[in-house]
């Protein structure tokens, strides 16, 4: 039995669930394409718009948790030909699929956000980057473009204004690293998933080197509900510095998995024990890997953290992409560090050596640990090699797998 | 669908590669890229074939080898393996009596791994083609082969 | 050059360009911050982490090798934190590297040995065990082979091939660790595209790829390193040849190399195999009763010299003819004009830049008053359109077809190919037109005929600079695109298209070679190259002209030193009584004020037998000459003939006297390279006993004749040249230095002249040439149905007296062929690698087919460098009447199967 009356307030997954994500109208029907139509015929100028949402205090939900306003004035200020939006649906992150039901179940949300985007930094271009994998997604966008551009929502003079916007589709092939931003763009021009050197940020020189935006999903399925409703109702949601709500995706082993949305501030507790109903099997927890793979791993200590983007800092992890990850007792934290790091060898992009050859020693050093247990092996080495890593890694990927290393080798230190 | 007829479909521009590739790769009976045709793509985009290449070598979807009728895709990243993906691994293997990334006799299986396949809430989960299983056991990927065997691909 | 600005590097303040490459610049100021995928010709990587450095006020540690230098960066570049960060990836990849550090070629020159060292990393320290496994290495291809467990992923190699070669052949495989290079579509390099450059093997900084010839011959520290002029073709790469016991044991092209910016081709980088070939000519050679016996130098000069005196006291100097030589330096081509002119008398000397560019010599002169290319090679790189046409450059100038690519590639620059084979620049080309053989005229009118219509000509230039404009116009008004596709087969919207692109570049140039200028209208091909230059205003600026590209190493160095009947060095005409007379008082003897005999037509003087006697210094004729069967009749004609060269060639073994001679791997002296860059050659190995410079045994000859000769050095001569040559008045060995200089040099402070015709013409005025089309000498007809044309490949040279003994070009390509189209093939019903004869009505030759759809359904293309098989017993020896060159491009056949 799920509790999510009790927890959940929805603002992105609102239509989820209850309208036909085939049927344009029941989008419609909701107030959609409303705040898009207000805005394209000059109700706003570009400059409102981006106001708005940096009053809104949006951030990334991507897993950074960049202040989306800051993004697209960024952009907005760049002077060139042409600029493009960029939906990130790429979703790569183990123990996330809340992008999946926002594009499976409300697509249209998505494409008025990016029509916003658009109108905001000056873009007449936007592409949404699916990964490859997710085909029903990828069928209901294909979709809703197709309505959307019949009602002339999309292409030249849409909305009844004289803004003009395009969207394409881009399927991916196969690539977590392929949901870096910068990486993402090298796949949507047609090449190897290898990101690229920053600065320059993709905000001045991305897609084809013009300004882009990329923004995650979630991210874009806020906009259209802030400029219904406004900054100020947004904000009374969350907390101060991360206000709204978040899409939260709760597996392992507990009594209910699933996907939740709720606002930031909420704690770990509440997450696993009232909208999870604890742990599967009635045995103890043991562990939380919680924002992705590259996010840390924690013991129950946590559970009483209230949820945002700053809160985790100093217990050297992050929210991330909102992945909880619930282990019970029975999970062996070695076999566990194995197989995470196996991940990040099998989608390290290969061009950095830090994290290259990194990944591979240290898949090997976790293997001897497997093997040989804990004292065989320079176990401060790996340490030290994931600092290293940290510091020198060409992008995130590399940068990262330090969260689940050092935490694993902290709070279950006595399993090696 | 004849490759000429796949690549009319699309503007002759580096970007649409990786497009083109997967096609290519649905529209080929064994799932997979063939020499000669991946030299078309270079052609017709104008690009090194070396490029064609490093792109296909790239994406963990494509493949260069033919595979069987059915691809199956069993997730091993961190939340399946929490829920006993690699036990599923040997069951599959045990079960089609082939090894990961080998084809089963009568050309209709094949076994891969993948990263998260984005339905981790019914872990462990594991793809065919493009339609998801989750909440694998054993009695239930026996029955889900059993069917594709008999040409059913609903369980 | 940018604006200077201060940085500081560890506390010490430095002066650097902005924009300037971060890394590079704490290199060239004594911070040796490590790197290994930083590769300065190539756009930076950034990806092996090694140059990370602490930039003051900005975020975490930055790859130094993507920094570009701005005011008041402030950079720490070695503090405790960096070295430990290096210290770690070092060890990484030690730890993924195979360590056949014992048998590398690479090694104390290999760029991770070093910071292994640096860093006091070994495999016995590694923190961790290594696991690595090892996979099979990729020999198959003749030249180079890859170690895939050597190699460190820093992609040099990948940018290499593509951004400088502008082949992009080698890619990433894999990903992860798994992350590896292969070529084309993963196949063993053997069975790709890979041409064999080498550009990959001088990118990599460890000994992942290397060279096959070189393995085992000699270790790094052994070797002796001297920087000399490639022998080949006429783009003069500087090379670096490496050296033990007399032995090349590798070449790489010089970085600082002015023409080839340490780019080289298969040839340059792998052809050295003949200069160490037992079949070298090591003593002089006299025959008699049709056999050679060897013989001493006295003996064999005293005889020439009596020879050349009788013959020419009973039939006059003019009985006698000599061919100089575009593979001898331009000294030497000075003093063997002189021994011509001066001892023997005659104007009769010439040699095969007849055969290849003298209507480019013609016709540039009548347009611009100077034939040669107007701009450096290296302008190329800059033009927005480039206009290629009867030029397979990737293959006969493959370093200057780099520079097109580069062009296209890497600066967005549009190519416009005209050429009636699909070559391998047409990939590159915005626009192919594919003419039939010998239209040149009127395509170029065509496109002409629309810039004029769309008013895209340049009146102000056309006011200020040119003269014969409307009588120019008349002609062209003709040519309207509907005729020219009638003549030329292109369809008219190309002919439009290509007016448009090359009507509205901002800096267009004209790139050409032998497909203009083999043809009995190849003069008026080459007037009509410089018309559409000089209706757009394209020549006489940066970056804009016309661009014979030139054939051998030093071919526009002996037209240069007057190797010409018509003109001493520096193109002063024989038949200017000043000119003459100062050429008298400097070579204190009469000389004769006529022109004299072209190489065709002194073949046709000895056939009838009014030339009695020959001289012939490095040139191979019985190959490279049209309509063998007629030259060899000639040869065979002579009362006597005199070859000297590195090699026995199929002429020398019809002498009567063989004199060996030195390579240009033997010697010093000049070359001229296609850009009038005069460049220094430096002797790399010691000359097989017996021989002599060439410059040498001419100097021997004419003492022997009673002339007064006596240069102690090539650096003599030269003074001489200077003395005598305008063009040349500023050259002198000690001035040449690394990049050379460009004539024209007029003086000691003359910095030479990197393009013609700036603000005026060498003539004056630039000259527009009313010119008409006029079909080729011999079109195809019921009996010999098809068009022949010849040419040049990428891995043979001329007439293979050099390439082929090169036992690695040998193995790209064994032997002759003959390109068949697909359509031809199916009429014949022949499959590829069949035998054909082909037949000319001057000859038959039989050869293998290779089926490609490279030439037009009608044509055949054959490669004239095997004498086997050679191309030369079909072609037309039919004339251009001006510049007197053969009509080699075009020619009627019937193809059967054998
Ligand atoms: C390895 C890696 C994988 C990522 N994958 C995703 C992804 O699947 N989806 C996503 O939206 N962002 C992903 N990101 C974050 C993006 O780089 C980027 O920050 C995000 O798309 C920005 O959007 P936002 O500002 O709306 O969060 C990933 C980052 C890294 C380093
Ligand atoms: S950190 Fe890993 S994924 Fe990122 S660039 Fe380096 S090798 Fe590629
Ligand atoms: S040299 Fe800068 S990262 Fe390799």
């Amino acid at each position: 039995m799920k509790n999510e009356a009790k927890y959940e307030n929805k603002i992105v997954l609102s239509n989820v669930g209850n309208i036909d994500p085939t049927n344009i109208n029941d989008y419609i029907e909701t107030r959609g394409y409303e705040a898009a139509k207000k805005i394209v015929s000059n109700e706003y100028t570009p400059l409102n718009v981006i106001d708005i949402i940096k009053n809104s205090g949006l951030r990334g939900r991507g897993g950074a948790g960049f202040p989306t306003g800051a993004k697209w004035e960024f952009t907005a200020k760049e002077k060139a030909d042409k600029k493009f939006i960029v939906c990130n649906a790429d979703e790569g992150e183990p123990g996330t699929f809340k992008d999946r039901l926002i594009l499976e179940g409300d697509p249209h949300r998505i494409l008025e956000g990016m029509i916003i985007a658009g109108y905001a930094v000056g873009a007449q271009k936007g592409f949404i980057y699916i990964r490859g994998e997710y085909s029903t997604a990828i069928e209901r966008i294909t979709n809703a473009i197709k309505d959307a551009y019949e009602k002339h929502y999309l292409g030249n003079s849409i909305l009844g204004s004289s803004f003009n916007f395009d969207i394409e589709i881009k399927k991916g092939a196969g690539s977590y690293v392929c949901g870096e931003e910068t990486s993402l763009i090298e796949s949507i021009e047609g090449k190897r998933g290898n990101p690229r050197i920053k600065p320059p940020y993709p905000g001045q020189k991305g897609l084809w080197n013009y300004p882009t935006v990329v923004n995650n999903v979630e991210t874009i399925a806020n906009v259209a509900p802030i400029l219904l409703n406004g900054a100020d109702w947004f904000k009374s949601f969350g907390t101060e510095k991360s206000p709204g709500t978040k899409i939260f995706t709760l597996i392992g082993n507990v009594k209910n998995p699933g996907v939740v949305e709720l606002p930031f501030g909420i704690t770990l507790r509440e997450i696993i024990f009232g909208f999870g109903g604890g742990i599967s099997n009635d045995r103890k927890l043991k562990a939380i890997h919680l924002g992705g793979a590259s996010g840390a791993v924690y013991d129950g200590s946590i559970l009483d953290v209230p949820l945002d983007y700053d809160a985790l800092k100093e217990k050297e992890g992050m929210l991330g992409s909102g992945a909880v990850l619930v282990m019970d007792e029975e999970t062996d934290m070695r076999k566990y560090l194995k197989n995470v790091l196996e991940f990040f060898k099998h989608e390290s992009c290969g061009q950095c050596v830090p994290c290259r050859i990194g990944t591979a020693r240290l898949c090997e050093m976790a293997d001897d640990i497997i093997e040989k247990g804990g004292k065989e092996v320079n176990i401060e080495y790996m340490k030290h090699l994931t600092d290293v890593m940290f510091k020198s890694s060409l992008c995130p990927l590399g940068q990262s797998v330090i969260m689940p290393v050092k935490s694993i080798f902290k709070y279950f230190n006595n399993e090696f | 669908m004849k490759i000429d007829t796949i690549l009319s479909k699309y503007e002759p521009k580096s970007e649409n590669l990786i497009q083109i590739l997967h096609d290519i790769q649905d529209h080929t009976e064994g799932n997979y890229l063939k020499e000669e045709d991946l030299e078309k793509v270079a052609d017709y985009l104008k690009i090194p074939k070396s490029r064609v290449n490093g792109v296909v070598e790239f994406y963990s979807m494509f493949s260069k080898k033919p595979r069987g009728k059915y691809v199956i895709r069993l997730c091993k990243s961190p939340p399946c393996f929490v829920k006993g993906a690699f036990n599923m691994l040997d069951e599959l293997k045990s079960q089609l009596e082939i090894d990961v990334n080998e084809t089963t006799k009568d050309g209709l299986f094949t076994i891969e791994t993948t990263s998260c396949l984005g339905v981790c809430d019914e872990a462990p989960v594991m793809s065919i083609n493009n339609k998801i299983y989750g909440k694998l056991d054993s009695a239930k990927i026996k029955k889900i082969i059993e069917n594709y065997r008999k040409g059913k691909s609903e369980i | 050059m940018n604006k200077m600005v201060k940085i500081t590097i560890d506390g010490k303040t430095i002066d650097a360009e902005e924009g300037a490459n971060l890394l590079q610049v704490a290199r060239d100021n004594g911070f040796d911050i490590p790197g290994l995928c930083y590769y300065d010709k190539v756009s930076p990587t950034g990806a092996c982490r090694l140059c990370l450095v602490k930039i003051k006020e900005q975020k975490g540690l930055i790859p130094s090798c993507t920094v570009k230098v701005s005011e008041g960066l402030n950079v720490t570049a070695f503090d405790e934190e960096l070295e430990d960060v290096r210290r770690t990836i070092v060890e990484l990849l030690i730890s993924e590297h195979k360590l056949g550090c014992m048998t590398c070629d690479t090694a104390s020159e290999c760029a991770l040995e070093d910071l292994a060292y640096r860093y006091n990393v070994t495999v016995d320290n590694l923190p961790f065990p290594v696991k690595t496994k090892y996979e099979s290495i990729d020999d198959s291809s003749p030249v180079l082979a890859y170690d895939p467990n050597k190699c460190i992923v820093c992609g040099r190699c990948v940018k290499a091939c593509y951004e400088i070669q502008g082949k992009g052949i080698i890619d990433f495989i894999g990903r992860g660790i798994e992350t590896k290079i292969a070529p084309d579509l993963g196949v063993d390099w053997k069975n790709s595209a890979c041409d064999g450059c080498g550009e990959c093997i001088q990118a990599c900084p460890v000994g992942a790829l290397f060279e096959i010839p070189s393995v085992g011959k000699a270790r790094k520290w052994e070797v002796e390193k001297i920087e000399t002029i490639c022998p080949y073709c006429g783009v003069g790469c500087r090379i670096e040849v490496e050296k033990k016991d007399n032995e090349i044991v590798r070449i790489n092209g010089v970085d600082d190399g002015p023409a080839n910016n340490g780019r080289l081709c298969v040839k340059g980088r792998f052809g050295y195999e003949y200069e160490m070939s037992n079949k070298r000519l090591r003593t002089p050679l006299i025959k008699e009763n049709g056999k050679f016996r060897e013989a001493s130098w006295d003996e064999a000069l005293t005889l020439t010299a009596r020879k050349f005196s009788e013959i020419k006291k009973n039939y006059g100097g003019n009985s006698i003819a000599g061919l100089s030589s575009a593979r001898c330096t331009n000294e030497e081509n000075y003093i063997f004009q002189k021994f011509m002119r001066a001892v023997i008398g005659t104007n009769n000397v010439d040699h095969c830049a007849r055969l290849c560019h003298a209507s480019t010599v013609a016709g540039l002169a009548r347009a611009f008053g100077s034939g040669a290319m107007t701009n450096s090679i290296r302008e190329l790189e800059f033009a927005d359109c480039i206009l290629v046409t009867g030029s397979n450059t990737t293959e006969t100038h493959p370093v200057i077809a780099t520079y097109i690519k580069n062009a296209v590639l890497n600066h967005g620059a549009k190519l416009i190919v005209a050429d009636p084979r699909k070559i391998d620049l047409v990939k590159y080309a915005t626009l192919w037109l594919r003419q039939k053989n010998g239209t040149d005229v009127a395509w170029l009118n065509g496109i002409m005929n629309v810039i004029l219509n769309e008013n895209l000509h340049d009146k102000e230039f056309i006011k200020n600079r040119t003269e014969g404009f409307d009588e120019f116009r008349m002609v062209v008004e003709n040519y309207t695109p509907e005729r020219v596709e009638k003549i030329t087969g292109v369809p008219k919207e190309k002919i439009i298209e290509a007016a448009r692109i090359y009507g509205t570049a901002k800096n267009a140039s004209i790139v050409f070679s032998m497909g203009i200028t083999q043809h009995t209208t190849g003069t008026d091909n080459v007037l009509s190259t410089a018309n559409l230059a000089l209706l757009t205003g394209n020549v006489g600026k940066l970056y804009s002209g016309v661009n014979p590209l030139r054939g051998q190493n030093n071919v526009q160095g002996a037209c240069d030193l007057g190797a010409l009947p018509n003109v001493y060095s520096g193109y002063q005409k024989v038949t200017d009584p000043d000119i003459k007379k100062k050429f008298e008082e400097k070579w204190k003897v009469a000389l004769d004020d006529k022109v004299g005999l072209s190489v065709v037509e002194m073949m046709n003087e000895a056939h009838k037998g009014n030339v009695k006697a020959m001289y012939i210094m490095g040139e191979n004729p019985m190959v490279s000459d049209p309509n063998l069967n007629h030259v060899e009749e000639a040869l065979k004609n002579l009362d006597f003939l005199v070859v000297q060269d590195i090699f026995l060639t199929e002429t020398a073994q019809l002498a009567d006297v063989v004199f060996p001679a030195y390579s240009s791997f033997e010697k010093s002296g000049t070359f001229t390279n296609t850009e009038r860059r005069i460049q220094l050659l430096n002797p790399v190995l010691k000359a097989p006993e017996g021989a002599k410079e060439d410059w040498e045994i001419v100097q021997e000859l004419a003492l022997k004749m009673g002339y007064e000769m006596q240069y102690n050095n090539q650096s003599d001569i030269m003074e001489e040249i200077a003395d005598v040559t305008p063009i040349y008045g500023g050259i002198h060995f000690y001035r040449l230095g690394k990049d050379g200089l460009q004539w024209p040099c007029k003086d000691e402070n003359d910095p030479g002249t990197l393009f013609l015709h700036k603000g005026k013409f060498s003539r004056g005025l630039g000259h527009f040439s009313p010119v008409d089309y006029i079909p080729p000498a011999e079109l195809p007809d019921k009996e010999y149905p098809y068009i022949l044309s010849t040419g040049r490949i990428l891995y043979h040279y001329h007439t293979g007296t050099m390439s082929r003994k090169v036992s690695v070009l040998n193995e790209y390509e064994p032997g002759p062929y003959a390109e068949i189209s697909p359509e031809l093939a199916a009429k014949l019903n022949l499959k590829d690698g069949e035998e054909v004869r082909i037949t000319s009505r001057r000859g038959a030759i039989v050869t293998k087919a290779r089926i490609t759809a490279r030439v037009a359904p009608d044509s055949v293309f054959i490669p004239f460098h095997f004498a086997e098989a050679a191309a030369n017993r079909l072609t037309n020896d039919a004339l251009d009447p001006i510049a007197k060159i053969p009509e080699l491009k075009v020619a009627a056949c019937k193809v059967e199967k054998m």
